[in-house]
C-alpha cells in the first residue's frame, strides 16, 4: 500500500486525488478483514490514539473507536463541552496534557473551523479531523464517496446532489472537495438562506427546486437539518433561516412519492443521524434505493484505512 | 530641552509643497530658528541623522491602550512608549476599556494619568453608556473634561435613531462622532471576509455590504443632520465609492483606513492564523487596491494604526475564539509606507498621519516654523528594517509583522519639551 502525501488528515482540501485512491484501496482490504469471523488485526498494536471530542458526537466517535479497536490500537477518550473549553483550559493545553502521556495520534472533533490546523502547528502527533465546526469532516466525505463507488462502480462523471443545510454542515464542504477531486458533478439544493453566497466558486451547481435536483442526479446525499445550529443569537435576537420544520419537510424533504414520480432511480445517502419525517421520510431511508447503512459500515473501513496509513508515518 | 537638528529634510505639507533641507534650532521646546548651517554658539546638543526627514508630529486617530481594566495587555504608559517609538506625538484613544470611558470621571482618569507625557493622549468618550448601543452618554460633561471625540469603538451603532441623535447632540458639543460601520445582523457569526476564501476555509463570511450598508446610512444621517461624521477603518471598495459620492455632494463625512489594510488581504487567513483576525476583516486584493486609490484621490483622509493589544492567551487560540486586533503603533508608518511606496507621494502620507487626523478632531496643526512649539517626528522613509520581538514596547506582542522586513522607520519624536529617540 502506498503512503499519503500528508502527515495529518486535516481536510479533503489538503489531499491529492492519489491520496484518496490510496485510502480507498486500503479500505477495500480492511473491508475484507471486517467480513472475517475474527475482525481484529494487530497493525496498530504499538500505537496510542486519543479521541478528543470537544463537541457531541455519537456515530463518528463510535466509528473511530471501533476502527481503532479493530486495528488493536490503545485508546484514550476525552469529551468536553465546547463551552467549558472556551472558558477554561485552552485547546493547546488540553492536547499537550494528553500528549504528555505519550499519545501518537489524535482524532479530534471541535466546533471551531481550523482548530485541527492550529493543533497541527503546535503538536507532533498525527491529527485526524473528525469534524471542525462547519469546515470539514474528511472521513465522512471519504466514506460517502467510497459508498458511491461501491454501489455504482465509480465516482467520476456521476451526478451527485447534496440536499439541505449547506451553510451549517461540515459534511457538505468535504463532500464537495472529495467528489470534485474524484471527477463527479456536484449540485447543491436547499433553501437559499442555507446556501453560502460564494459556494459556486467551488465549481458546483446550485438548484433551489428539490424535484429538479433529483431529476438531474444519480445520487442524492440528504443532509441532516442541524436543529442545534439553526438558531443563532445576534444582538439578543434569534436568527432563523427557515420558518418551520413543517415547511422544510414539505418543500425540501425527500419522500417516497417524490422519488417514485421520477423517471430515474436515485441512490439515497444520509450522513446520519436522520430526522425522520423532516429531511427524509422513513420509507425512503429504509428503501432499497438507500445506502445509508452501507455508509455506516464503510465508515469503519475508511477510518481504519486512514488510521493505518497515517500511523505508517508514525512508524517510519 | 535645547536641540539643534542638523540637515533635516523638512516635510510640512500644510505649509510647503516641497522638501527643504535645513537645520532646526529648538530652545525650551520651541522652534527658535530654521536655516542653513545654523551657528551653534551656546553648545546646544546637536543631532545629525543621515537621510532623516522631519515632519509635524504624527497623530494616530484610533488606538487602544486597554487602561483601565486590561492593564495586562497594555497601559497608558506602555502604550505611550509604543506610540513614541512609532513616531506618534498624539493619540486618539478608543473608549472600550473596563469600565468604558463613558463619564467625566473616566475621561479625567486618562487625562490625569498622561499629563507631562511626551505623547499627547486624547481620550474619546463612548457614544452610548457602557457601549450598550441604546442610551446616549453625557457628552457635554465628557467634552469639558477633555474628550476629543465620541465613538463606540469597534461596536457599530445599529440603531439609526440613536446615531442620528448622537450626531446632533455632538454637534452641540462641537466634537466629532467617529463611527465604525458594520451591519452585524447580516452575518452574526462571521469573523472573516465573505468570498471564495471563506467558502474554502469553511468559515462564516462577512459580506462587504455589511460595511457598505452602514456607510450609506451614516452618509444619509450626516447629510440629514448636516453634521460631520467620521467613518472609521474602511475595508471595502464599495465603501470608498460611497464616500467619494458623498464628498462630491459636500456631505461632511471623512474616512480612515488602517495601515494594515493597505498591505494585507484575506488570503493570509488560509492558515487560520489568529494574528490575522482583525476588525474590520481583511478583504480582497481588489478592495486593498481601492483603499490605496481612495487615499490617493483624497477620498480616504486618514491612515490609523488601529493598535489593539491582546495578550498571548487571547490570541493563541482557535480562530473563532481568539480576540480581534493587532499591536501596530510601532509598525503603522512602516506598514503604510511599504504598501504605498511608489503609489502615493510622501507628502500625502504625512497628511494622512499627521495633518488630517487633527483636522477631523479640530486640533491645532503643528507647524515647523519659527516661534512654534516643536512637535516633530523624525523618520527615514527609505530605511529597511525588521520588526522583532525585542523591539516591542507594548505589553502585548500580537503582531503579524514580527520578523517581517518593512521599509520606512520612525527614528524619534520631539514634543512637550521632550525628546524620544529609537535606538538604532
Amino acid at each position: 500500500m502506498g503512503a499519503l502525501s500528508v502527515k495529518h488528515l486535516l481536510g479533503i482540501k489538503y489531499l491529492k486525488t492519489s491520496d484518496i485512491q490510496t485510502i480507498f484501496s486500503t479500505a477495500d482490504r480492511f473491508k475484507e478483514v471486517l467480513s472475517r469471523p475474527i475482525k481484529k488485526i494487530p497493525s496498530l498494536r504499538d500505537i496510542t490514539i486519543a479521541n478528543l471530542f470537544f463537541e457531541n458526537s455519537t456515530r463518528t466517535r463510535i466509528s473511530f473507536e471501533l476502527a481503532e479497536k479493530r486495528l488493536s490500537a490503545d485508546i484514550v477518550n476525552f469529551s468536553a463541552s465546547s463551552s467549558s473549553v472556551k472558558k477554561g483550559e485552552t485547546l493547546i493545553d488540553t492536547v499537550n496534557n494528553i500528549l504528555a502521556m505519550k499519545v501518537d495520534m489524535v482524532v479530534m472533533r471541535h466546533p471551531a473551523p481550523g482548530a485541527p490546523v492550529l493543533l497541527s502547528r503546535h503538536i507532533d502527533a498525527n491529527i485526524i479531523n473528525a469534524g471542525d465546526g462547519i469546515n470539514e469532516h474528511p472521513t465522512q466525505a471519504l466514506l460517502d464517496a467510497y459508498s458511491i463507488r461501491e454501489r455504482i462502480g465509480c465516482v467520476a462523471g456521476k451526478k451527485i446532489v447534496i440536499v439541505g443545510d449547506i451553510m451549517h454542515s461540515r459534511v457538505a464542504l468535504s463532500n464537495i472537495f472529495c467528489l470534485k477531486k474524484l471527477g463527479a458533478k456536484v449540485m447543491l439544493c436547499g433553501p437559499p438562506t442555507l446556501i453560502p453566497k460564494f459556494i459556486d466558486t467551488l465549481g458546483i451547481i446550485v438548484e433551489y427546486d428539490i424535484r429538479k435536483a433529483l431529476e438531474w442526479c444519480d445520487v442524492a446525499n440528504i443532509l441532516r437539518i442541524q436543529l442545534e445550529r439553526m438558531e443563532h443569537t445576534a444582538d439578543g435576537k434569534t436568527v432563523r433561516y427557515f420558518p418551520s420544520l413543517r415547511e422544510y419537510a414539505l418543500y425540501y424533504g425527500v419522500n417516497k412519492q417524490l422519488l417514485d414520480s421520477l423517471k430515474n432511480e436515485v441512490i439515497i445517502m444520509h450522513p446520519g443521524p436522520i430526522n425522520r419525517g423532516v429531511e427524509i421520510t422513513s420509507n425512503v431511508a429504509d428503501s432499497k434505493q438507500s445506502i445509508i447503512l452501507d455508509q455506516v459500515e464503510n465508515g469503519v473501513a475508511i477510518r481504519m484505512a486512514v488510521l493505518y496509513l497515517l500511523a505508517g508515518k508514525v512508524m517510519e | 530641552m535645547d536641540l539643534l537638528l542638523r540637515s533635516a529634510r523638512i516635510i510640512d505639507p500644510s505649509q510647503y509643497s516641497r522638501i527643504r533641507i535645513l537645520d532646526i534650532l529648538i530652545r525650551n521646546g520651541q522652534i527658535v530658528s530654521i536655516g542653513k548651517n545654523l551657528k551653534n554658539t551656546s553648545g546646544t546638543k546637536e543631532i545629525t541623522i543621515k537621510n532623516s526627514y522631519v515632519s509635524p508630529g504624527w497623530f494616530d486617530l484610533y488606538a487602544g491602550f486597554c487602561d483601565p481594566g486590561y492593564e495586562y495587555k497594555e497601559d497608558l504608559q506602555s502604550g505611550s512608549l509604543a506610540a513614541a517609538s512609532g513616531g506618534f506625538t498624539g493619540i486618539g484613544l478608543r473608549p472600550d476599556t473596563h469600565p468604558v470611558l463613558d463619564s467625566k470621571g473616566s475621561i479625567e482618569y486618562v487625562i490625569n494619568k498622561t499629563k507631562n507625557n511626551i505623547v499627547d493622549i486624547f481620550p474619546y468618550g463612548a457614544i452610548s453608556q457602557n457601549l450598550n448601543g441604546a442610551d446616549i452618554t453625557e457628552m457635554i460633561d465628557m467634552a469639558r473634561a477633555g474628550a476629543a471625540a465620541f465613538t463606540d469603538a469597534d461596536q457599530s451603532v445599529a440603531d439609526a435613531g440613536l446615531m442620528m441623535r448622537c450626531l446632533l447632540y455632538a454637534k452641540g458639543v462641537g466634537k466629532p462622532i467617529l463611527h465604525f460601520p458594520k451591519t452585524s445582523s447580516l452575518s452574526p457569526d462571521a469573523q472573516m471576509n465573505e468570498g471564495e476564501t471563506s467558502v474554502r476555509l469553511g468559515m462564516p463570511g462577512e459580506p462587504a455590504i455589511s460595511e457598505e450598508l452602514m456607510v450609506n446610512r451614516d452618509i444619509y444621517l450626516s447629510e440629514y443632520t448636516n453634521t460631520p461624521c467620521h467613518l472609521l477603518k474602511l475595508s471595502a471598495a464599495g465603501s470608498v465609492q460611497l464616500v467619494k459620492r458623498a464628498k462630491n455632494k459636500h456631505i461632511p463625512v471623512t474616512a480612515s483606513v488602517t495601515a494594515y489594510h493597505l498591505l494585507l488581504d484575506e488570503h493570509l487567513l488560509e492558515s487560520y492564523n489568529s494574528n490575522y483576525k482583525l476588525s474590520p476583516v481583511l478583504r480582497t486584493l481588489k478592495d486593498k487596491r481601492a483603499l490605496i486609490k481612495g487615499l490617493k484621490e483624497g477620498i480616504i483622509d486618514v491612515i490609523c494604526s488601529d493598535h489593539n493589544p491582546q495578550d498571548m492567551d487571547a490570541k493563541k487560540k482557535e480562530f473563532a475564539y481568539s480576540e480581534y486586533g493587532m499591536i501596530n503603533l510601532q509598525t503603522a508608518f512602516a506598514v503604510a509606507n511599504t504598501a504605498l511606496q511608489n503609489k502615493l507621494p510622501l507628502s500625502k502620507l504625512i497628511e494622512a498621519i499627521a495633518i488630517n487626523p487633527r483636522k477631523i478632531l479640530g486640533l491645532p496643526i503643528p507647524q515647523i516654523a519659527i516661534g512654534q512649539k516643536a512637535n516633530l517626528t523624525i523618520f527615514d522613509p527609505k530605511q529597511s528594517w525588521t520588526f522583532t520581538k525585542n523591539n516591542i514596547k507594548s505589553k502585548s506582542a500580537n503582531s503579524p509583522f514580527i520578523g517581517l522586513k518593512l521599509t520606512g522607520k520612525p527614528l524619534g519624536i520631539i514634543n512637550n519639551n521632550q525628546l524620544y529617540l529609537n535606538k538604532t
